[in-house]
């Protein structure tokens, strides 16, 4: 990934290329070429440059439910008397934390987190999260459901 | 518990698209020692199962850099599916959970400005029947987010998006044989 001062701009050739594969990740080049009236080579440099700068990654997405993750977590964390991202970084090398930011508000860091059942959070997960130093507290919400759940912008590390 | 069962091919086809994507069938089917038939009708089987989702990810950066933020909203509780159903149609907003416990909707969004997501929060948010409060707050630093684990599938339809393009993908995978990235 290249640092944020020379972050590589998508022109309309590459937007289009990147509409094509949001689309559907897995459209070959040849496709791509023949509906933007390109060359396949065109494509392929097109491709490689937005993925090596960071701009761009075709990702294959699994469903939670395809893992058996049957329960997901929306966690605020309160953090005292430690750096919030001392323990953010701590959250995130839990495989079942999914994502954790810092935030501005009452609490210091959202966390998501996924779970094959309510078994397994009682059995150590929310006992691993809630063990690490500096939280204080945890405010759990259970997802019910999920009514819409994009992810095709990504964010910058 | 989960009625989704996928075999150790399943998951071994899964695990190598996690490295990449765009690996071919034929690649796939070379290292698994099998035939590129029975790659396709695999992966063909998960995305129509909707477990799985082929697409492209741009840095926010490309989109001119807006700022992620959780919307935790508290409502009537009888009104909870119809707001998030509301609030699903939100451009902004990127998901929309059902919560039980902190909030009864937990929203995500990307907004532009801070002053868009506070003019969202409270003239088209706080203003709707059943809500009585909404909480933002904003992401500062993404530490980690795993975007290969997603919601892909929707038991209920709430007129929220819903994968619709998933079928043109297996047509347009149909005939191919080629390779995707390969010349």
């Amino acid at each position: 990934m290249v640092a944020d001062g020379a972050v590589y701009q998508f022109d309309d050739v590459d937007r289009a290329i990147v509409a094509l594969l949001k689309d559907n990740g897995r459209i070959t080049n040849r496709d791509i070429a023949r509906k933007l009236n390109i060359t396949r080579a065109t494509v392929g440099t097109r491709i490689a440059r937005m993925t090596s700068t960071g701009a761009l990654r075709v990702v294959a997405a699994t469903d939670f439910a395809a893992y058996g993750y049957d329960v997901l977590l929306a966690i605020g964390v309160e953090v005292h008397g430690r750096p919030a991202e001392d323990v953010a970084r701590e959250l995130a090398l839990l495989p079942e934390v999914f994502a954790v930011h810092l935030v501005t508000g009452a609490r210091e860091l959202e966390i998501l987190v996924a779970a094959h059942d309510f078994g397994e959070l009682s059995n150590g997960v929310i006992d691993g999260i809630a063990g690490i130093p500096g939280i204080r507290s945890i405010d759990v919400g259970i997802a019910a459901d999920i009514v819409k759940y994009q992810f095709d912008v990504g964010i910058s590390r | 518990m989960s009625l989704v069962e996928l075999d150790d091919l399943d998951r071994r086809i899964l695990d190598l698209l996690g490295e990449d994507a765009r690996l071919s069938n034929r690649s796939i089917a070379r290292r698994l020692g099998l035939v590129e038939g029975t790659i396709r009708a695999r992966i063909k089987r998960l995305q129509q199962r909707r477990l799985l989702r082929f697409t492209a990810i741009t840095d926010n950066r490309q989109h001119g850099r807006p700022t992620l933020a959780f919307i935790g909203i508290r409502n009537d509780t009888g009104r909870t599916r119809e707001l998030a159903a509301t609030i699903a149609e939100i451009d902004e907003v990127r998901s929309v959970i059902i919560t039980l416990g902190r909030f009864n909707l937990l929203a995500v969004g990307l907004f532009p400005t801070l002053e868009s997501l506070i003019e969202l929060a409270n003239n088209r948010i706080l203003v709707l029947p059943g809500v009585t409060q909404v909480e933002t707050s904003v992401v500062v630093k993404s530490i980690k987010y795993n975007e290969r684990m997603a919601k892909i599938g929707f038991s209920v339809d709430t007129g929220a998006p819903v994968d619709a393009d998933a079928d043109a993908e297996l047509d347009s995978d149909d005939d191919e044989d080629e390779d995707q990235s390969e010349d």
